[in-house]
């Protein structure tokens, strides 16, 4: 720890007290409000059990709307992808599809959700529509970073035969490229489940509708189911996750044959 | 500069028969040194033309140049009859007629033995059925007759990141081999190997060799390897090709002595 060191240190607190002060961050607010919290978790244990079908048909909703968004963003990914790949195409490709791309994901997922409900109007549509743009802009990200962390070795090999750009593509990009696409479907899949179901807050659909309203008219007993649900389902999604993940990528790795 | 009438005189030089001429060709990555310079070279069809020389020679870019990988910053090259560039569309016509073995081979890692083999075939193949992995039968065949050939007939469903070093080399050679060539470049393909295997890999491509009318230029670090078996052998050092002879004008020590000694 040499002097500079400690300024340095000095400088971030001081900058860190100074926001805290300017945005009124108040810690024995904290403090102050956890019976607040107690009453609220009280209220969310009257669990109203009559509603747990309705929030299991909600989630199903909202788990087919990521799906729907899931493979329909990727499958639009996979194209843009390899268009945005810098030791694929030229500058005046992948500037341009790459700006497109983060322009994207600059929205989250749940201004699309605005914007869509604006066009097509309520409803689930809209919703997936929103998952749909947010998965692009994200899953072209991850796949062209994987494409570009290809070896370049078979690339430059396999172009020195003649072979045209597509059969490149076909034959060293995507078969090098497909191990990371398996997780990161997952991956995405996992993260717009998350996602969709906070779209209904806007009301784009799915079990995020019934959150709010429920929480909007301060019936925590109800809402808790909601949240219950979802909390129950992402657990399940990601052990399932985990458990595909070990089964084919793992054992990729360690070389058992497998049909990609 | 160099006078026209030397370039002409230099041509009227070179054999006929020879398929790789090369005139005091000069190539530089950053602009300012130099990798190779100066090199004269000719390799005369049929034959098998070894380079061998310290690391950081410039042999692997010797051979660059004839595929086209690597374009030279003066000087003159043909492969051919043509000037060697990867991204010509001349040239392109004229890269499936020579295989190329980097020293890292190049393989597809998540592709089968197969997969790996018939991409040697892919310019042959149109574009809609390749993209389905759709190959005719006389294609299939052939390859399987390669890889009978390269001792891997009972790996070819394997993906070839499970397979050990030397069968790696093996589906190299066979994929060069199905894109039948009429020149095959190697780069350093036996170095790796102890000698038995060594041996097997050259008698294999000498074997290629005679089946089909095929030049051969390789990079070899072993020296022995080289005198076994170039018809030509050309000594690298410092970007400077300095010498060229017959295996059975020199013995092993003096080649080795040159090797070792020489400073330029």
């Amino acid at each position: 720890m040499n002097p500079k060191d400690n300024l340095v240190i000095g400088i971030i607190i001081a900058i860190l007290i100074f926001t805290s002060f300017n945005v009124g961050v108040d810690p024995t607010q904290f403090v102050k409000g956890i019976p607040n919290l107690m009453v609220v978790v009280e209220e969310m244990s009257h669990v109203d059990p009559t509603l747990l079908g309705t929030a299991f048909w909600s989630m199903i909703e909202t788990i087919q709307m990521a799906f729907i968004g899931t493979i329909v963003g990727v499958a639009i990914s996979l194209p843009l992808s390899i268009l945005a790949a810098r030791n694929l195409y030229s500058k005046f490709v992948y500037a341009p599809v790459r700006a497109f791309l983060a322009m994207m994901r600059t929205f989250p997922s749940i201004l699309w959700a605005i914007l869509f409900v604006i066009m097509v109007g309520l409803g689930p549509f809209a919703g997936i529509l929103a998952i749909i743009m947010y998965t692009i802009g994200f899953m072209s990200k991850l796949q062209y970073e994987a494409i570009e962390a290809i070896d370049s070795d078979p690339m430059e090999a396999i172009s020195a035969i003649g072979v045209s750009k597509l059969q490149l593509i076909r034959y060293v990009v995507v078969p090098e490229s497909a191990p990371h696409l398996l997780s990161q479907l997952l991956y995405m899949f996992d993260y717009n489940v998350r996602q969709t179901s906070i779209l209904g807050l806007v009301g784009a659909g799915g079990i995020g509708f019934y959150i709010i309203n429920y929480i909007k008219f301060f019936e925590y007993g109800k809402a808790a189911v909601f949240m219950l649900v979802v909390l129950t389902t992402v657990l399940i999604i990601d052990w399932i996750s985990v458990k595909i993940r070990d089964r084919y990528i793992v054992k990729a790795q360690k070389g058992v044959n497998i049909k990609i | 500069m160099r006078k026209m009438t030397e370039i002409l005189t230099a041509d009227n030089s070179f054999s006929n028969d020879s398929i790789i001429h090369m005139y005091d060709v000069w190539t530089s990555y950053d602009g300012k040194g130099y990798t190779l310079q100066g090199i004269n070279m000719s390799v005369e069809n049929g034959k098998n033309y070894i380079i061998i020389g310290p690391s950081g020679a410039g042999k692997s870019t010797l051979l660059k140049l004839v595929n086209g990988m690597v374009i030279p910053t003066k000087g003159q090259i043909e492969v051919f009859g043509r000037r060697p560039n990867i991204h010509d569309n001349i040239f392109k016509a004229i890269m499936p007629k020579i295989g190329y073995i980097p020293q890292n081979l190049g393989l597809v890692k998540n592709l089968t033995v197969m997969e790996n083999v018939l991409i040697g075939a892919l310019p042959r193949i149109s574009k809609v059925k390749s993209f389905f992995k759709i190959f005719p039968d006389k294609e299939v065949s052939d390859a399987e007759n390669v890889l009978n050939l390269v001792g891997l007939e009972d790996k070819v469903k394997r993906k070839v990141y499970m397979l050990s070093g030397g069968e790696k080399r093996r589906v190299a050679i066979a994929r060069a081999l199905v894109q039948k060539p009429e020149l095959l470049l190697a780069d350093e393909i036996v170095s790796e190997l102890d000698h038995v295997s060594a041996k097997e890999i050259m008698d294999l491509i000498i074997e290629a060799k005679h089946r089909i009318n095929l030049t051969a230029v390789m990079i070899h670090h072993d020296v022995q390897l080289a005198l076994d078996y170039a018809d030509k052998i050309a000594m690298i050092k410092h970007g400077n090709k300095i010498a060229e002879f017959n295996p059975n004008e020199m013995r092993y020590e003096e080649v080795v002595g040159m090797f070792n000694s020489y400073e330029s």
